[in-house]
C-alpha cells in the first residue's frame, strides 16, 4: 500500500520558507540597525557642519566674543526634512552669547565638553532632540575665552532617512526572496526530472520485461535504480524458476506415466493371469512412486506459495529430531542403512517454526541421505547450539557430491549429478524452500575422507536465547 | 499696518465687504449670523453636542469666537473673511488687525501671565497671520504651531510651507514707488543701481524726499533689509546713499504711500507691492515700479496656534485660506496674490511672473529666517545699518560678509 506523505516540492518549499524566514529576520534586524546608524551618521555630520559654520562666525569686538549666526548654518541644521533647529553659543561660564535654545543644557555636559566635540540625545517638550556641541578656542588680543557651540535638531530627518534606507533594503530582500523562489522552483523541476524520466520508463515497460533499467540517473537515485534492477532480476529469476519447475515437473511426471503405460500395455497384450498380476504389481509400485512424486511436487508448490505470517508456538527442536529419527528408523527404507542419533544438547532448544514443515524438511533430508548412499552407510543426526542458532546436521559417509554441484543442490530436480538414482530431485529443493520460510539456512558440505553433511541453521526463538545462552556456553566448554 | 480711523486708504473692491464687516476692531463679527434663527438653533445643537464631548475643542460662540490675530489690513482681507463666513456661517469670527509686534506678543502673551497688551492676552489666538516672516518662523520652531493635514495641505506648494505647520499664503512683491512729478526732473529709477546713482547725483533734489521701511522699528523693514543685504553687499552703499539723502523712515507701507500722494515724499523704496499697486490704481500721481534687476517677494504666513481654544474651527479657517475657494477669493478680490497653482484671477503669483519676469526673489519660509531673529545678529545688523545710514564707513565687515553670504556676485 502506497501512502502519499507530503510532497517533495512542498517540503523543499517549506524549508526554503523557514530558512528564508529565519535568515530574513536576522537580515531585517541588521538592516534596521545599520540604516539607523547610517542615518545617524549622515545627520550627525550635518550637525557638525552647522556647528563649525556657527563657530566660524564667532568674532571679537571690544574684548568680548560675539557671534552673528549665519543663516546658512540654520539651513544646514534644518536639513531637507524641515527639522526644528536649535542653537546656543555659550561662553565657558554658561552665559549665552546667542541662543534660541528652549531648555537648559545640563551643566555636566557643558563641563565635559572638550575640543573633540560631543553628541547627545535630549528629550524636551518639543520631542527628542539630537545635540552636537563643539568647543571652540577663540582668542582676542587681550583675553582668551573658549566658547561652546551647541546645535541640535529634531529627529524627523533621521527617521525619514532611516525609514527610506530600511525600505530600500527591505524591497531588495523581498525581490531576492521572490527570485530565489522562482529559481528554486526551476531548480526543483530540473532536479526532479531524472525521477520523472525513471517513472516514465517504468510505466512504459511491458509486463514481462525484466531487463535491467537503462537510464541516466543522478547519484542520489542510483540506489533506487539498483534496487529496481535487483527486483527485476529476482522477478526474472523467479519466473525462470517457475518455468523450469513446471517443465521439470511435467517431465518427471511424464517418465513414470510412460512406464505405467508401457507396463499396462504389456500386461493387456498377454492373456496370462500371472503376467497380469506381475504387471499390476509393477503398476502399483510405479503408481506409488508417482504419487509420492506428486506429493512432493505438491508440498513444494504449497511451501513456495504459503505466505501468511502467524505467531507460532515455540517447539523443542531436540524432541522433534528424536521423534523423527525414531520414526524413520522404524521404516523399511532405513533397514539397510545405519540411521542413528548423534550428540543432542542437554537443554531444550526452542524454535518458532511450523512443526509439519520442519518434519517435512527433516524427512526429506533423511530420505535423501538414504536414497543417495549405498547400503550399509551410516546416517547420523546431530543437534547443537551455536550462539543464537540451532545447528541441525545430517551426516552420511556416502560418496558425497561433486564440488561443482554443491551450489545447485537446493534447486529442484538437481540430483547432485546423480541421475542414476530413483529420486525425484525435489527433496533438497523442498528442504531449501522450507528452510527459507522458517528463516533458516541450509548448508551443504563434503566431508573428508568421504560423505556429505547437510546443515540446517535454525534461528532460536528470541525469548529463549537469553535464558539458555549461559547454560549453553557452559555446556560447550 | 494697523487700520486706524480716519485713514483715507481704501483698497479697491472693498465696498461689498464693508457693509458686513464692522470697521471697529473688537466688535463681534458673528452678530450678523445670529440673526438667522435656524442657524442659531443648529449652533445650539452643535454646542450641546460639543459639550458632551470635550471642553478643549469647543466650538466658537458669539461670546467666545474664533480669534484671528493678524498683521494684515482688515480692509484688504475683508472679502476673504466674508467668503469664509458664507461658507461656515456657524463659526463666529473675530479678526484682530494688529502690528507685527503685537501679533508676535499675542502668540506668547498667554504664556507670560497676561502681560501683553489687549484683551486677548489671557488666551491664545486661534490663528496667527503675520508678514514678519522670521518671527513667525521662530514661533513655529519653538513648537507653538499645530501641524495640519488634509487634502488642502497636501495640495499646497511644498516651497510655501514649513513642517506642515506654517503656510506662506500670499506673494507680495516689494517695489519702489515714485511721484509722477519725479519723472519731470530725472529719469525714474528702474533698478537698485539706478536708485543708488540717483541718490548720488540728485541728492539736492531728493534730500528729505525719499522714504523707506525702518529696519530699526519695523519687523517687515528689518526682514527686507536683511534679505537685501544677503543678495548684494552693494546694498550697504545704497544705505549710505539713503542716509546722505536724509531718507525718512516709516513703519508702514500706507504711511509711505500717503506721503507720496501728499507730496511729502517723491521716492519710496521697499514698499509692499500688494498695497502699493492697489493704491496706485486710485492715485494716478503715484507710480509703482517693480525693480528690474531683482524684486524681493514677501509671503505672509499663517499658522494655527498650538494652544488655540477652538482647534477645529481654526483648522477649518486655515484650510479654507489654503483651499481653491479661499485662494480664488484671494486672487480675485484682494491684492495679496495667490501662490496656489491653477487659481485664476488678477492677483496670482503666476500672472505676476509673466508680467514682471523671472526677477522675483521670494523670501521663502525656511530655517534661514531664524537667523534674522537672533538678538545678537539683529543687534549687530541694526547697529551696522544705523552706522552706514549715518554716514560712517564700513565698521563691521563681518556683518557685511555674513549677511552677504548669498550674494550672487
Amino acid at each position: 500500500m502506497i501512502e502519499v506523505e507530503g510532497s517533495l516540492k512542498r517540503r523543499l518549499g517549506g524549508w526554503l520558507v523557514v530558512t528564508v524566514g529565519v535568515l530574513g529576520l536576522a537580515l531585517m534586524v541588521e538592516a534596521w540597525v545599520s540604516s539607523q546608524r547610517a542615518a545617524a551618521r549622515a545627520f550627525d555630520a550635518q550637525l557638525q557642519a552647522a556647528a563649525l559654520t556657527i563657530a566660524e562666525a564667532v568674532r571679537w569686538q571690544d574684548g568680548v566674543p560675539q557671534v552673528v549666526v549665519p543663516a546658512a548654518a540654520l539651513q544646514i541644521l534644518a536639513t531637507d526634512s524641515q527639522a526644528r533647529v536649535f542653537y546656543a553659543v555659550l561662553d565657558d561660564d554658561g552665559r549665552a552669547l546667542s541662543r534660541n535654545w528652549p531648555v537648559d543644557i545640563p551643566a555636566a555636559w557643558q563641563q565635559a565638553l572638550d575640543e573633540g566635540g560631543m553628541s547627545r540625545d535630549l528629550t524636551t517638550a518639543l520631542g527628542e532632540l539630537r545635540l552636537h556641541a563643539q568647543r571652540v578656542a577663540s582668542a582676542g588680543w587681550v583675553t582668551q575665552l573658549p566658547v561652546q557651540v551647541w546645535v541640535g535638531h529634531t529627529l524627523e530627518g533621521r527617521r525619514a532617512l532611516a525609514r527610506s534606507l530600511f525600505e530600500r533594503s527591505l524591497s531588495r530582500f523581498v525581490a531576492m526572496v521572490l527570485l530565489t523562489g522562482v529559481l528554486m522552483g526551476l531548480t526543483m523541476r530540473a532536479a526532479l526530472s531524472p525521477l520523472r524520466r525513471l517513472r516514465r520508463q517504468i510505466r512504459e515497460r511491458s509486463a514481462d520485461d525484466f531487463s535491467p533499467l537503462a537510464a541516466r540517473v543522478p547519484k542520489e537515485l542510483l540506489e533506487l535504480a539498483q534496487a529496481l534492477n535487483h527486483l527485476f532480476a529476482r522477478q526474472r529469476q523467479g519466473r525462470e524458476d517457475l518455468l523450469r519447475f513446471t517443465a521439470d515437473a511435467s517431465h518427471q511426471l511424464k517418465t513414470p506415466l510412460a512406464g505405467l503405460k508401457t507396463v499396462s500395455e504389456l500386461g493387456l497384450r498377454s492373456s496370462d493371469p500371472d503376467e497380469w498380476r506381475q504387471a499390476l504389481t509393477r503398476v502399483h509400485a510405479r503408481a506409488e512412486d508417482t504419487s509420492r512424486l506428486a506429493g512432493q511436487l505438491l508440498s513444494l508448490a504449497r511451501l513456495r506459495h504459503l505466505d501468511q505470517e502467524t505467531a507460532l508456538p515455540a517447539l523443542d527442536l531436540g524432541a522433534l529430531v528424536r521423534e523423527v529419527a525414531l520414526d524413520w528408523a522404524a521404516r523399511e527404507r532405513a533397514a539397510e542403512h545405519d540411521l542413528g542419533l548423534g550428540s543432542l544438547p542437554a537443554e531444550p532448544l526452542k524454535v518458532r517454526v511450523e512443526a509439519w514443515a520442519l518434519r517435512e524438511a527433516l524427512g526429506n533430508l533423511i530420505d535423501n541421505a538414504l536414497r543417495y548412499t549405498p547400503r550399509g552407510c551410516q546416517v547420523t543426526l546431530h543437534l547443537a547450539r551455536e550462539g543464537d542458532w540451532a545447528r541441525l546436521s545430517i551426516v552420511d559417509d556416502g560418496p558425497g557430491v561433486a564440488d561443482a554441484a554443491l551450489a545447485t543442490l537446493g534447486q529442484p530436480f538437481q540430483r547432485g549429478g546423480r541421475q542414476d538414482t530413483e529420486g525425484s530431485g525435489l527433496g533438497l529443493a523442498i528442504v531449501d524452500t522450507t528452510a527459507r520460510r522458517m528463516g533458516a539456512r541450509v548448508q551443504f558440505a563434503n566431508r573428508s575422507p568421504q560423505g556429505l553433511e547437510v546443515v540446517l541453521w535454525l534461528p532460536l526463538a528470541k525469548d529463549e536465547q537469553g535464558v539458555t545462552g549461559a547454560l549453553d556456553a557452559a555446556a560447550n566448554q | 499696518m494697523t487700520l486706524q480711523s480716519g485713514q483715507r486708504f481704501r483698497p479697491f473692491r472693498c465696498l461689498s465687504a464693508r457693509c458686513s464687516v464692522p470697521a471697529t476692531r473688537r466688535r463681534l463679527l458673528g452678530r450678523v449670523v445670529s440673526q438667522w434663527l435656524p442657524l442659531s438653533l443648529l449652533m445650539l445643537l452643535v454646542v450641546l453636542l460639543g459639550g458632551c464631548h470635550s471642553e478643549d475643542t469647543s466650538v466658537p460662540t458669539d461670546d467666545d469666537p474664533l480669534v484671528i490675530s493678524a498683521a494684515l489690513d482688515l480692509d484688504v482681507v475683508a472679502p476673504l473673511l466674508d467668503a469664509f463666513r458664507q461658507a461656515y456661517p456657524q463659526i463666529p469670527l473675530r479678526f484682530e488687525d494688529r502690528t507685527t509686534r503685537e501679533v508676535d506678543d499675542s502668540v506668547v502673551g498667554h504664556l507670560e501671565g497676561g502681560q501683553a497688551t489687549g484683551e486677548g492676552a489671557s488666551r491664545a489666538p486661534d490663528v496667527v497671520i503675520s508678514s514678519a516672516m522670521p518671527w513667525q518662523m521662530a514661533r513655529v520652531n519653538e513648537g507653538l504651531a499645530r501641524r495640519l493635514g488634509g487634502p488642502e495641505i497636501e495640495r499646497w506648494p511644498e516651497w510655501a510651507r514649513w513642517r506642515d505647520e506654517v503656510f506662506a499664503f500670499t506673494f507680495e512683491p516689494v517695489v519702489m514707488a515714485y511721484r509722477l512729478d519725479l519723472s519731470r526732473h530725472m529719469l525714474p529709477p528702474q533698478t537698485h543701481g539706478d536708485l543708488h546713482a540717483l541718490l548720488a547725483t540728485q541728492a539736492r533734489w531728493l534730500s528729505g524726499k525719499v522714504t523707506t521701511y525702518s529696519p530699526l522699528s519695523s519687523g517687515v523693514g528689518y526682514t527686507l533689509a536683511q534679505q537685501d543685504a544677503r543678495y548684494s553687499s552693494r546694498f550697504w552703499e545704497l544705505v549710505g546713499a539713503m542716509g546722505r539723502a536724509d531718507t525718512r523712515l516709516e513703519t508702514t507701507t500706507r504711511a509711505m504711500l500717503e506721503g507720496l500722494s501728499q507730496g511729502r515724499y517723491w521716492l519710496g523704496y521697499n514698499l509692499l507691492g500688494s498695497y502699493a499697486m492697489v493704491y496706485a490704481q486710485e492715485h494716478p500721481e503715484v507710480i509703482v515700479q517693480v525693480p528690474r534687476d531683482y524684486s524681493l517677494v514677501l509671503m505672509r504666513m499663517a499658522f494655527v496656534h498650538r494652544d488655540a481654544p477652538h482647534v477645529e474651527a481654526a483648522e477649518t479657517f486655515v484650510k479654507f485660506l489654503l483651499s481653491q475657494r479661499g485662494q480664488r477669493v484671494l486672487a480675485g478680490q484682494t491684492p495679496l496674490f495667490s501662490v496656489l497653482p491653477g487659481v485664476t484671477g488678477p492677483y496670482t503669483a503666476a500672472r505676476l511672473r509673466t508680467q514682471v519676469g523671472e526677477r522675483l526673489y521670494p523670501i521663502l519660509p525656511n530655517a534661514t529666517l531664524l537667523a534674522f531673529v537672533d538678538p545678537a545678529r539683529r543687534e549687530a545688523f541694526t547697529d551696522h545699518w544705523r552706522a552706514r545710514f549715518q554716514g560712517e564707513p564700513a565698521l563691521d565687515e563681518a556683518v557685511e560678509r555674513s549677511s552677504g553670504a548669498l550674494a550672487p556676485e
